[in-house]
């Protein structure tokens, strides 16, 4: 009841502060950016001239598949420092502010406060990913081919463990510091450290959850779902989780000066 | 009746202690005021009674077990600079500190409406809190504060940051709730105390220095003040005034001699002895109030 409460409110905030609003249409111009681009690139050029006379530009055309990775490889990269964004200020920006010594006088339940957020900000983040790789592969469909609709269902499936993941750290820091700005830039340190060991030791972290988005292009290519990509996936559950409760614990112990 | 008892409370940041064996009772009804200068822990006993910070050591125990536990559901509190979601109304914030206190939606709407009217903010509840003045917001404070019905309301400063009217609107809705609700508030400022409370809590670097209700206080206090004044000065008055037994100091204010005195029986007796042996024109005699400012002023410095 009070947790629905929270979540209801944290809606009703966010229709208010118009993120329903940019978020998914941000997310939708990540997604379709690239396959279209490439896909129109020898034409702009054709257009736009200032090629040499009689040069002969060779420019692979990518297939379905390799197309609908752009947008997932984009969505990755720029989709998670908007997310970050999004989360920097959930829990640190109501510290800074006071209204949290506001909330804390009501009999609030730490588990509430912060599963609520959670669910709230993945809410946004669940939809705008599914209208961002819905739009993506619309268009892949028009330009490069088919892709089945299945596969595009399971990887977005998997995808949005990975930022579950992404919206768990963030949140987990949120209780740390009370500058959303640092927040958002311990955040980013730390998911770009999570990466780097994946890169250095991919061999034995097999299961890392920043290997998700290698996978699903593996699985959109070859339609077969790996172990790896379950574990991983597992991985990511299982760390939002651990990171959920970290910063519940630590509001719990916070000292409110 | 008693309502809660707070045990050697002690607070420590690190190795700092903010609030150092802190005792006291408070009784059921009644208006306690917890005074202090600024850094003498008042805020920080605020938030331990309001349930939210935890003691280093000591207890706080109410007298009916079952609210022992959490009891932020029986306690309001409104922190000394308090802060909303400004892109809700005054009603929507009300109704979701109700809901978050456990009452159903209904129950924290029909309890909405009677606080804004209660206080004042009837007119403004569908406006957004940023565009509230800092009175307002006090006043939404107030009433976010009592929603759930609590059984103790806890203010932390509040009538310190407002403006003379704001806080006569304060101090007269603190007047109101007084008549059926208990109230501990902090202050720093004498005169708000004196008004409304009917018991005061002395603090100072983290203890406790005096409780009791004003009349107490003032009889702990083992001197009093009279004050004269004369239409047609004698000479050498003060020195005069000095040389009387039991007058302990004399001190001029403009017209007026203050005389501080142990026992007043005795000091009324000599004085007047004086006065019309002397045939000294007397058109003052005031046995002044010991008033809380002296009180304080007394108990800080010592």
């Amino acid at each position: 009841m009070q947790w629905f409460v929270i979540f209801k409110k944290e809606l009703l905030e966010n229709w208010r502060n118009l993120k329903w609003i940019w978020v998914p249409i941000v997310f939708i111009l990540f997604a379709v950016m690239d396959p279209i681009t490439t896909y129109y690139l020898p034409k702009i050029m054709d257009a736009v001239g200032g090629v040499p006379e009689g040069s002969i530009i060779d420019l692979p055309m990518p297939n379905a598949q390799e197309a609908m990775m752009m947008s997932y490889g984009e969505l990755g990269m720029l989709g998670v420092l908007l997310t970050v964004v999004i989360v920097m200020s959930t829990i640190s920006g109501e510290i800074k502010s006071g209204v949290y010594e506001m909330i804390l006088s009501k009999p609030v339940k730490f588990t509430n406060y912060v599963s609520a957020k959670f669910l709230s900000i993945m809410l946004i983040i669940i939809i705008s990913l599914a209208l961002a790789i819905g739009t993506a592969w619309y268009y892949v469909m028009i330009l490069f081919g088919t892709i089945d609709f299945t596969r595009i269902l399971m990887s977005l499936f998997f995808f949005t463990l990975y930022f579950a993941l992404i919206v768990s750290i963030v949140i987990m820091v949120n209780t740390w510091i009370q500058s959303p700005g640092l927040v958002a830039f311990i955040s980013l340190a730390l998911i770009i450290i999570f990466n780097v060991l994946t890169n250095i030791y991919g061999h034995i972290l097999t299961w890392s959850p920043a290997l998700i988005s290698d996978y699903i292009g593996e699985y959109l290519a070859s339609g077969v779902l790996i172990s790896e990509l379950w574990y991983a996936a597992l991985m990511a559950f299982v760390f939002s989780i651990v990171c959920l409760q970290f910063a519940i614990v630590t509001l719990r112990n916070r000292v409110l000066h | 009746m008693e309502l809660l008892h707070a045990n050697q409370l002690t607070k420590k940041y690190k190795e700092n202690s903010v609030i150092q064996d802190v005792s006291f009772t408070l009784e059921h009804g009644r208006c306690v005021a917890l005074l202090g200068p600024n850094g003498s822990g008042k805020t920080t006993t605020l938030r331990m009674l309001a349930g939210f910070i935890k003691p280093t050591e000591g207890t706080i125990a109410f007298n009916d077990e079952s609210l022992s536990r959490d009891f932020r559901q029986h306690v309001g509190y409104l922190p000394q600079f308090p802060v909303f979601y400004d892109w809700m109304t005054g009603k929507e914030f009300l109704v979701y500190s109700g809901q978050l206190a456990h009452l159903s939606k209904s129950e924290a709407r029909k309890r909405a409406d009677e606080l804004l009217e209660l206080v004042n903010l009837k007119e403004v509840r569908k406006l957004r809190i940023s565009k509230y003045s800092g009175g307002m917001k006090q006043r939404l404070g107030i009433a976010q504060a009592l929603i759930h019905s609590p059984k103790l309301i806890i203010l932390d400063e509040p009538a310190s940051a407002l403006d003379p009217i704001g806080r006569r609107e304060v101090l007269n809705l603190m007047r109101e709730l007084k008549k059926d609700s208990t109230i501990l508030f902090s202050t720093h400022i004498l005169n708000d105390a004196e008004e409304v409370s009917d018991e005061i809590l002395l603090l100072n670097n983290g203890n406790v220095i005096e409780q009791g209700s004003m009349h107490e206080l003032e009889s702990v206090q083992n001197t009093v003040t009279l004050k004269l004044a004369f239409s047609d000065e004698p000479k050498f008055i003060e020195e005069r005034l000095k040389e009387i037994e039991s007058v302990f100091k004399v001190h001029r204010v403009q017209d007026d001699f203050l005389l501080t005195v142990h026992d007043l029986q005795t000091a009324r007796k000599q004085l007047l002895e004086v006065v019309h042996n002397e045939d000294w024109q007397l058109t003052k005699f005031e046995v002044a109030k010991t008033s809380l400012e002296d009180l304080f002023m007394k108990a800080v410095k010592e």
